[in-house]
């Protein structure tokens, strides 16, 4: 067994856990941080995907031995009792999750990119969520979330969609 | 997964006394995108881990001597926003972008593409293209090899159970030389090559020099395409050239039939990808 | 609106409570702080009439902050871990399961296989899927044996060490082979077809010798895997009352109450399934999978037992939509008006029967398209296979044949030289058709939905 310390959510949490443990475990069943989820435990579906120092990683594919002492920010460390983060908010008014299961996922890499601060366009939003499956949406109302919080978080705008584009 | 015992070594050397120590039931984690996978599926345990993903010796791209250096722990992530990358060597960029999404490539190494050896592998085609060569680190100290002798099979390169990939370096000669890699997968992310391909060339005089396209997912290793290379070096580069040597690539090549591809699609496709990847050197070149 | 004031007050009353806590050395709950107190209720649920009115999902907000607690996401005190061995064979006979190796595993507290199990058969229409395989091996997904332990691993590691010996027999991969008569009877029947329909309306053979031209050709799909973001999932504790509660991703909670009652012999009154916010179902989570198995190992071992399939397992195991071959022949006039068509549909309906008979129906019924057929003849055939279960899928058979109906359409217009949208106007049904089993058909708005969805799409563009 080996003591994992880390920083999660601005909260210090420590667990012994053995060393083959993967973060996705450590946070799930050791420290009580559910929202990020076992979709295919392989880092295909993004279903884990958490901030380990600022970039979006698969927890599945990360020992939690290797995150020792790092910051990890998961869905749970987004919104504050008093403020509800644009990005959640923006999911929320579009409707942009139906069954919900790849939202923590879908919103920490959304997080991810917008905290990047670059010019974005369609195409490039969907390159960068392009590690998050999701079966039940098709994505269409998922990047218009994405479109959503990006426009409110930093005041640009996303060129409009072409219809006839792919 | 099964059981095991995990260590951190601080330094480079404390890496290789490590894998000597626990030689043979010993192996090296860093990423883990692809590592971790495989030990999900093993019902034998690696014995030791030695984690190398904070050692800053093989981190951090730089200029030196011989070339470019790019130690063998930088993240696909890192390639893709490197400025000496962007100036010297930029179809790595093309090559880095394609791997997996986002979530990969935060976390996976260019060594670790290079000795986890798949046939599709990623990084491979472009780097044999400019004649890189890897250095590899060992109980006995240092050797280089170039990436034709680093490459063995599929999943198997020349590093011993006990030695440490250290970095890449791509001669100096060959830092600012016309190349393209391209890839071709059934998806546009997240994607394993159907094929994939780099060619590079320099273009003096309206004749093409150094001419080297290398293949991948297309034989057991990457591989350079020789005979089509002979094809145009030395020779001023024509659309019919072009299309003769990529011709002559596909015969070059041994791709499988599978469920992803057919043969005759994937012969298909070594042409196209030959014909582009020259086409768009040619036009670096200008 | 937060007042300021008072929101001060309340956290000099939190800190001093805190400290009480701390001096007195009573165990103190980590602040919760990540979802907001205060939420604003859209204005669609705060009136009457509310039609009309924008409103939010419910769930969204607890899918947004990560909240939803998905059956994976529960955790019981002493739960235990279920794994199932899978066959890996496509069609065997077992001559034995071994579990005494496993039984002695780190951890492992009990097995299960299927001569345990009171009545090893379910099925939504016909009860030919074991729980576990207990005679015969049918598909390379069959479970084979359960065990429930103390981690996943080593439930996963004591799978590894249980022993069956398989005599293997041939598997039967190709439907239209399974059909003949000499092939190997996958079930003990006479035949591998196990369900059939056919419809027949007005006299085809007239049809055709009216027609101008007679299109043929034969259309095919895949097996396609619905794989949800949550792969299926239920947890299972057996009461000292011997009740028996699950929380499952089970989308028929009733039938699923029912196929438990079948299968373990018991009262339905002494079951209660809980079915919570599932990650995505699109029928693949409509019948039960290991609910009866992770029951009898919670009677076993006293303690809440977990199974959730990996995703190999969704693949191999969990149920998939049909592939079919379907064999289209229309007879048209020169305008394009269809006046006869002849459909053979074999449906490749896996190693067992799931929801097979309710996709044959639909399928049957929906092949001919929504057009005016008068002379119309459909065989369908649903075959067992050595291969994965197929159920049911989003659409129940209709996205198969509307893929090879249009497909055809598509044909018979570019042969004619008539455009797509005209030759489908042509056939289309009307107020008053009647569709292929004589219903008569009422607020028909096929044409209309044409003709605008080509607006909408800008289809005149496109086709420039």
């Amino acid at each position: 067994m080996t003591d994992i310390t880390l920083n999660v959510n601005g909260e210090v949490k420590t667990a012994s856990v053995p060393p083959e443990t993967t973060l996705l475990k450590m946070l799930r069943e050791d420290l009580n941080f559910t929202g990020a989820k076992i979709g295919c435990d392989v880092g295909d579906c993004g279903a884990c995907t958490v901030l380990v120092d600022g970039l979006a990683v698969n927890a599945c594919l990360m020992l939690a031995a290797q995150a020792n002492g790092k910051e990890v920010l998961t869905i749970e460390g987004l919104s504050t009792l008093d403020k509800y983060h644009p990005i959640q908010k923006a999911f929320e008014d579009v409707a942009a999750l139906q069954c919900g299961f790849c939202g923590p996922g879908m919103i920490m890499a959304t997080k991810a990119l917008i905290d990047q601060e670059q010019e974005l366009t369609r195409d490039q939003i969907k390159d960068a969520l392009s590690g998050n499956l999701c079966r039940c949406t098709g994505y269409t109302k998922i990047i218009d979330g994405v479109i959503d919080a990006y426009e409110k978080i930093t005041g640009r705008k996303v060129p409009a969609r072409n219809p006839r584009a792919a | 997964m099964q059981p095991f015992d995990f260590i951190q070594p601080d330094t480079i050397d404390g890496t290789i006394t490590a894998l000597s120590n626990h030689t043979p039931n010993v192996r090296i984690l860093n990423g883990g995108t692809d590592y971790l996978v495989e030990l999900k599926h093993v019902h034998q345990s690696p014995g030791v881990i030695v984690d190398i993903s904070r050692l800053t010796g093989i981190k951090g791209i730089s200029l030196i001597d011989e070339g470019l250096r790019i130690g063998s722990g930088v993240t696909h992530t890192e390639i893709m926003s490197n400025p000496m990358v962007k100036e010297h060597v930029p179809a790595m960029i093309d090559a880095a972008h394609v791997v997996g999404a986002v979530q990969t490539r935060n976390l996976g190494t260019i060594g670790g593409n290079l000795v986890t050896c798949v046939p599709s592998m990623d990084s491979g085609p472009t780097l044999m293209a400019l004649d890189a060569q890897v250095t590899i680190l060992g109980p006995n100290g240092k050797r280089q090899s170039s990436l034709q002798d680093f490459f063995v099979g599929p999943r198997k390169t020349s590093l011993n159970i006990d030695e440490l990939l250290l970095d890449i370096i791509i001669p100096k000669e060959n830092l600012g030389k016309p190349a393209k890699f391209i890839k071709f997968g059934l998806r546009k992310g997240q994607a394993l090559a159907l094929v994939n391909a780099a060619s590079a060339l320099w273009l003096r005089d309206g004749k093409c020099t150094d001419v080297r396209i290398a293949l991948g997912a297309v034989a057991p290793v990457v591989i350079r395409a020789k005979k089509a290379e002979s094809v145009l070096e030395g020779n001023k580069l024509t659309d019919n050239l072009i299309d003769e040597a990529a011709k002559v690539a596909i015969r070059e090549a041994k791709p499988i039939d599978d469920f992803r591809a057919s043969k005759e699609y994937r012969n298909d496709l070594i042409e196209i990808a030959v014909r582009r990847t020259l086409k768009s050197a040619m036009l670096n070149s200008k | 609106m937060v007042d300021e004031t008072k929101l001060a007050e309340k956290q000099e009353t939190v800190e001093t409570l805190r400290k009480v806590d701390d001096d007195l050395r009573l165990p103190s709950v980590p602040e919760r702080n990540f979802f907001p107190k205060e939420i604003d209720i859209a204005p669609a649920r705060l009136q009457t009439p509310a039609i009309g009115q924008r409103a939010t999902r419910p769930d969204g907000r607890l899918h947004g902050l990560g909240q939803t607690k998905y059956i994976d996401d529960m955790f019981f005190p002493g739960m235990l871990h279920a794994k199932i061995k899978r066959a890996g064979v496509a069609h065997a006979k077992i001559k034995s399961i071994d579990v005494s190796e496993a039984q002695k595993m780190p951890g492992v507290q009990a097995t299960l296989i299927g001569s345990e199990i009171p009545v090893n058969s379910f099925g939504p229409s016909l009860q030919d899927q074991p729980l576990l395989a207990d005679q015969v091996v049918r598909h390379a997904g069959d479970g084979i044996a359960a065990v429930a332990a103390v981690t996943e691993q080593q439930a996963l590691d004591a799978l590894e060490k249980i022993k069956v010996v398989y005599e293997e027999l041939p598997p039967v991969f190709d439907p239209i082979e399974a059909m003949s008569e000499d092939a190997i009877k996958i079930h003990n029947n006479d035949s591998n077809i196990y369900a059939s329909k056919t419809i027949i309306k007005g006299d085809i053979e007239q049809g055709f010798k009216d027609s101008d031209y007679i299109f043929e050709r034969r259309f095919t799909t895949q097996m396609v895997e619905h794989v949800p973001m949550e792969p299926h999932a239920s947890i299972a504790e057996w009461d000292a009352n011997g009740r028996v509660t699950l929380h499952s991703s089970l989308g028929r909670i009733t039938l699923g109450r029912a196929d438990i009652a079948r299968t373990l012999e018991m009262p339905i009154n002494r079951i209660r399934i809980i079915a919570t916010v599932v990650g995505g179902n699109f029928g693949g989570k409509n019948e039960i999978t290991t609910e009866p198995i992770i029951s009898l190992l919670s009677k076993k071992t006293g303690h809440p037992v977990k199974c959730v399939f990996t995703r190999e397992d969704e693949f191999i195991s969990s149920t998939t939509r049909h592939p079919f071959i379907m064999d289209y022949k229309t007879g048209v006039s020169k305008e394009g008006k269809i006046l006869a068509r002849k459909v053979r549909i074999v449906c490749d309906g896996g190693a067992y029967c799931s929801w097979t008979e309710t996709t044959l129906g639909k399928a049957s019924i929906l092949s001919a398209g929504p057009y005016n057929v008068e002379n119309l003849h459909v065989d369908a055939y649903a075959v067992y296979t050595t291969k994965t279960v197929t159920g049911a899928m989003r659409g129940f058979g209709a996205p198969q044949v509307c893929f090879a109906y249009e497909s055809h359409m598509d044909d018979i217009a570019a042969e004619l030289g008539i455009e797509p949208l005209e030759i489908r106007l042509m056939n289309a049904f009307n107020e008053g058709s009647s569709s292929p089993t004589g219903q008569v058909l009422e607020s028909v708005v096929v044409s209309d939905s044409l003709i605008m969805a080509t607006e909408r799409f800008g289809w005149k563009e496109w086709q420039k």
